[in-house]
């Protein structure tokens, strides 16, 4: 669908905004989505918070090694869900994207599963925790090499155009990823092709503990899609109306063969960098409370509020209702079992190899 | 039959597989209207158009990361390193991406691809354009490593390649290209990866080798037999996944082998086949595993043919191992 007209500009030095800390609608253009949607984005974002705050919970009781926190991302995530179509584009996500994936429908027993390593993980254990992947959905599984896998995103998107298949590439990363000379290899070649595909920047303003302005001299992660001759947006990450309606536009223009944009989103996360990182020694407390009294999830609380799609009893009934939903995918996941440790010479290649094979006996004569 | 050399078995294998599969598609630096720098894709861009083989920018990582993706999407894609010595940019795309994706989505996904880069020395172009890097891709499981030496089997492997369901590094040994051409069958053939080729029978000493020094292995089986040694020489073609029991059957026979690379020797490939042959034929050796290849230095302009493995140290090797 082609249309003359976009409600959004690209590169503007203020972030894009649709709705503002008291939860007021402030676009210039009229609200069209259902009571359904918006549920559905609130739900999805507290969802994302409850699994985000049980994942600390397994750490602290041994049956996971390793968090990534997402608190604070969630309305990014939960806009960008809402604004692809889940199983037939495809997403190339990275390690902090629990709300995004759980709100397209990964299940959960699943995602616990990646991350207790257990049988009923896809990825059969293969990787450390937060980094899932099903081929159902089409989610790449997550790497860990920082913004790697960026260029595969455009190969998939460049597929899609010469195959005319009509589906869209989503792909997501941190700020420090948009530093990596892959990264910016991958945004030129997608530039070239005029790729159906949007970049996603959750831009929390670390990379570990290097801050944005050590990270690049450029004021806007947007800016830079400039140079690769498509749009930049800059975003107000926690407003998830600003997030769904601007992932919607990249992803419609994508759709239409005008090829890839950029959209950064500005989070915060409230956690460290992940449960091996102490945050204390490189940020204060101030500025973690500052951020935290812009939570996304309060904010659309109050915009749903005053249109009387939401009281604080009816949020205590949701939380209740997920973390019970929560509780039994976990235990479904664990009741999967351990994956045993010859699976570990599957899945090199696609046919059997001697050389494994004689390895494996090495093991197993182990056991 | 046709007479082919490196360079057009390669560009046949391209074109036979485009037609018989329009998954296939051909990407890299050059390769469009310019048929690339070496002409091994020459004519396919006017042939299937800029869909199926693509210019892309002048970067390594794009080329070869994105060439996972396609791959992970359904494609069947061949990119092409314009020299091996150029991979590196797009090393972390080949090592963290493609030949892991199989094994860290627990098989979800897959990336079939080929990436070819022609590589070795002996075209005077210095150590950025002569390397031979492959130990860097044998070393890191998940990819198949093929090195050919004749038309024939570049034609037949490349095609096998195209064809596996993992990503492939094809290595062309450059300074071949146009020297050798041989009768190819005019007939569709395919060559299995990881099966050695006997290409001499002999009895007293094997010679393996593999890519371009196997011209130089021949070459020394014949001097050898004037002097009354019959040598034996068995071709790789294939490192991952190589052929153990053809090197192994051959060795037993001989009990002396020489290993042949034109890579440095330290940490190499052909360590890893002197070491195996050594841990499972020990009792059958009449002398020690000898590796003759390129020198530890970094390959230099001058002297660009003594830095590889000459007849003259292959000889020199053999009569040492003749002598223990
Ligand atoms: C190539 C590479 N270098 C370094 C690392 C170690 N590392 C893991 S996460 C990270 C910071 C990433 O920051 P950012 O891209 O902003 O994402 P965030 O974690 O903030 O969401 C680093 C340096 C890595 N995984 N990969
Ligand atoms: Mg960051």
């Amino acid at each position: 669908m082609i249309k003359d007209t976009w409600k959004f500009q690209p590169f503007t030095e203020e972030p894009i905004r649709l709705i503002d800390e008291e939860g007021n609608w402030i676009a210039d253009f009229p609200l069209d989505l259902s009571e359904e949607t918006l549920k559905k984005l609130y739900r999805d974002m507290v969802r994302g918070r409850l699994l985000d705050e049980r994942y600390q919970i397994i750490l602290r009781q041994g049956k996971t090694s390793f968090v990534a926190p997402s608190s604070g991302h969630e309305a990014t995530q939960a806009g960008m869900a809402q604004a692809i179509r889940p199983g037939f584009d495809w997403l190339f996500p990275y390690y902090r994207d629990k709300t995004l994936l759980a709100a397209i429908g990964y299940p959960v027993e699943m995602l616990y599963a990646q991350m207790m390593a257990t049988r009923l993980d896809p990825n059969k254990g293969r990787q450390m925790p937060e980094h899932p992947g099903l081929k159902e959905l089409n989610v790449y599984t997550v790497a860990s090499p920082i913004a790697s896998h960026v260029p595969p995103a455009v190969g998939a998107a460049i597929s899609m155009k010469i195959q005319g298949t009509g589906q869209v590439v989503l792909t997501t990363f941190g700020d420090g990823a948009t530093s990596e000379g892959d990264w910016h290899a991958a945004l030129n070649f997608a530039g070239a092709q005029g790729a159906p595909i949007v970049f996603a920047a959750e831009n929390n303003r670390y990379a570990i503990s290097v801050n944005f302005e050590k990270q690049s001299g450029s004021p806007r992660i947007a800016d830079k899609a400039h140079a690769y001759g498509f749009p930049g947006y800059h975003v107000d990450g926690m407003d998830v109306l600003a997030s769904y309606y601007v992932a919607r536009e990249a992803v419609e223009r994508a759709r239409a063969g005008l090829g890839p944009s950029l959209v950064e989103f500005l989070v915060y996360r409230y956690g460290p960098h992940s449960s091996a990182d102490d945050d204390r020694v490189y940020r204060s407390r101030e500025e973690v409370e500052f951020w935290r009294k812009k939570d996304p999830i309060p904010r659309f609380e109050r915009f749903l509020e005053k249109r009387g799609l939401w009281t604080p009893e009816e949020g205590e009934r949701l939380r209740e209702a997920i973390k019970a939903e929560l509780l039994e995918a976990e235990a479904k996941a664990e009741a999967a079992g351990e994956v045993p440790p010859e699976w570990m010479f599957d899945d090199v290649y696609a046919t059997p190899y001697w050389l494994l094979e004689e390895q494996k006996q090495i093991l197993l004569s182990e056991l | 039959m046709a007479v082919l050399n490196i360079v057009q078995a390669v560009k046949r294998a391209l074109d036979e597989e485009m037609a018989r599969d329009e998954r296939v598609v051909v990407l890299g630096e050059d390769v469009g209207k310019r048929g690339g720098v070496f002409l091994a894709t020459e004519g396919l861009y006017q042939k299937y158009g800029p869909d199926r083989v693509i210019d892309t920018p002048l970067a390594e990582a794009a080329i070869i990361g994105a060439a996972v993706g396609m791959a992970a999407h359904g494609l069947r894609p061949v990119a092409e390193i314009q020299f091996a010595d150029y991979v590196f940019p797009g090393f972390d795309q080949l090592v963290s991406q493609g030949a892991k994706l199989r094994y860290r989505s627990g098989g979800q996904f897959a990336a079939p691809m080929v990436v070819r880069m022609p590589s070795g020395g002996g075209v005077k172009g210095g150590h950025h354009h002569s390397q031979s890097p492959e130990a860097y891709f044998t070393h890191t499981a998940g990819l198949k490593v093929v090195v050919p030496s004749t038309p024939t089997d570049t034609l037949g492997l490349l095609k096998t390649a195209i064809r596996d369901d993992d990503p492939v590094v094809f290595m062309e040994p450059k300074r071949l290209y146009r020297a050798i051409k041989e009768e190819v069958p005019d007939e569709e053939f395919t060559i299995p990866l990881g099966k050695a080729k006997v290409r001499r029978e002999g009895t007293d000493l094997t010679l393996i080798a593999y890519g371009g020094p196997t011209v130089e292995a021949m070459q020394a089986a014949e001097e050898l037999e004037k002097v009354g040694v019959s040598a034996e020489v068995v071709d790789l073609r294939s490192l991952v996944p190589w052929d153990k029991e053809a090197v192994l059957e051959s060795v037993a026979k001989t009990g002396r082998a020489l290993v042949i690379a034109e890579a440095p020797r330290t940490s190499s490939f052909a360590s890893e086949v002197a070491a195996t042959i050594m841990e499972e034929l020990l009792d059958q050796l009449l002398a020690p595993v000898y590796r003759v290849t390129g020198f530890d230095t970094p390959y230099p302009y001058v002297p660009d043919r003594q830095y590889m493995p000459t007849v003259t140290r292959i000889l020199n090797f053999a009569k040492k191992a003749l002598d223990y």
